[in-house]
């Protein structure tokens, strides 16, 4: 294990940049973090954990003031990334920021704790922890959809190109629906038709999977 | 258009964590609605990660700790190449005992569910709250003319955190804060002395401040304030009990 981890240090030299993430953070802790998530990997766990306890362990010492909080926070904290390691998203950022957040709001709900006698927690709640629910990436959740607008899309892609013409200008373009037959060249009768048609097709569809 | 938010200052004790929890919501729930500052905040944390996980600082912080092993870089080297050395061996017993515990717990199970976007609703308006505070309480609505206030139900010392409606044509009289306050627009707009404010608007003001809100078309703010707000002209000096009822 310990091979595992050393590989991915970076050299210890003093002239490191230290705002160029790419040369100081190992590569493999996003792989590690994927492989907790995905695979429950002990092995990826033990890695990640013997990059971050320590730092995890000096953080503790400075914010929260004695060495057996500072052992509670790597408790803390190292259970949050085993449990959640589901809700890092690679693409939106380094594996090291996303454990600062999980480390961060542990802290300062231990801080809370302890100084208020305070058990409610609200770190993950001003701090979010989940990069997947976050903004449009997610498709998973309906979150970042909630409107429906990129399903919806979807949907009135596969309908046939006269029809889409009418329901995007309708519904994307807000023509009026004379506007709309006077710029496909067809009358206004026709436009009702195809928006018909293809509203009728779009609720079949949309039926299939939500039906209530 | 956001024009008014948190300084570069108060982002950076955000992603600390150093604020109060009060304000750590009122600056959060500021940077959900402000793309601007939710970039910034992310190269901060980015920063901040950098500096709690950099390996090249360790060097000091782990020299001020004897209990955490024999600390010296080359001695680094020595456990990253070679392994554990007995001075170690405890503190590695402890940490195989501590991964195994963790290890052995479930994953958090994913909630199929998108989280609900909590919403209440002011003056016949539906406003959905920001995400910082869905897990905090509201206690009642109280009014007073064109104000109405609800208290968060969260205990953080000093500092109160309210909603607070004024509804259209309403204003608080002028009035000076002898803490401070910090005012989140969530909806609607205001004018003061100083300027126009829109939704999103993070204005935090202090004791050399005076000034007089007035809304046209209503709005719902979401404030935090450290001490009762003190009314300086005229009349409405005659109010000062009711800056606390603000507060």
């Amino acid at each position: 294990m310990q091979q595992t981890v050393s590989k991915g240090y970076p050299k210890r030299e003093s002239n490191i940049i230290a705002n160029n993430i790419e040369t100081q953070v190992p590569p493999e802790l996003s792989h590690w973090l994927d492989s907790v998530a995905m695979q429950r990997d002990k092995q990826a766990f033990t890695a990640l954990f013997q990059f971050f306890a320590p730092k995890i362990r000096r953080f503790g010492i400075k914010q929260l003031g004695s060495e057996a909080q500072a052992n509670e926070l790597v408790q803390e904290t190292m259970t949050n990334v085993w449990r959640k390691a589901h809700l890092y998203n690679v693409d939106k950022g380094a594996a090291t920021t996303w454990v600062y957040t999980v480390m961060r709001n542990a802290s300062f709900d231990m801080l809370r704790r302890i100084k208020a006698k305070n058990e409610q927690n609200l770190g993950d709640d001003i701090w979010p922890i989940d990069m997947a629910q976050d903004e449009a990436q997610s498709e998973e959740s309906n979150f970042g959809d909630h409107l429906m607008e990129k399903q919806m899309l979807n949907y009135v892609n596969t309908l046939p190109p006269a029809q889409q013409a009418v329901v995007k200008g309708v519904y994307y373009q807000e023509l009026s629906q004379e506007q709309l037959a006077q710029q496909l060249g067809v009358p206004i009768g026709t436009v009702k038709s195809r928006l018909r048609l293809a509203l009728a097709k779009l609720k079949q569809q949309m039926g299939e999977q939500y039906n209530d | 258009m956001i024009k008014h938010h948190p300084t570069s200052n108060v982002l950076s004790g955000f992603v600390a964590g150093d604020l109060p929890a009060s304000v750590a919501i009122i600056v959060a729930s500021h940077v959900e609605l402000c793309r601007e500052c939710a970039n910034h905040v992310q190269q901060l944390t980015e920063q901040a990660a950098m500096q709690a996980f950099d390996m090249t600082a360790d060097d000091d912080w782990l020299n001020d700790q004897v209990q955490l092993g024999d600390t010296s870089p080359q001695h680094i080297n020595d456990i990253d190449h070679d392994g554990i050395d007995s001075n170690d061996m405890e503190l590695a017993c402890d940490s195989r005992a501590m991964i195994d515990a963790i290890t052995a717990s479930p994953a958090q199970v994913k909630s199929a569910v998108a989280q609900t976007v909590t919403e209440i609703e002011v003056a016949g308006q539906r406003i959905s709250l920001p995400r910082a505070m869905k897990s905090i309480g509201l206690r009642e609505w109280q009014g007073l003319g064109k104000l109405s206030r609800a208290r968060l139900a969260l205990d953080d010392d000093e500092l109160r955190a309210s909603l607070l409606h004024i509804d259209k044509g309403g204003s608080v009289p002028c009035h000076t804060h002898k803490g401070f306050e910090i005012t989140l627009l969530l909806q609607g707009s205001f004018d003061d002395e100083m300027g126009h404010y829109t939704a999103g608007d993070f204005i935090w003001l202090d004791g050399d401040h005076t000034h007089q809100p007035i809304t046209q078309e209503g709005c719902v703010c979401l404030t935090v304030s450290s001490d009762a707000i003190h009314f300086t002209q005229g009349m409405s000096q005659l109010l000062n009990p009711i800056g606390r009822f603000i507060y």
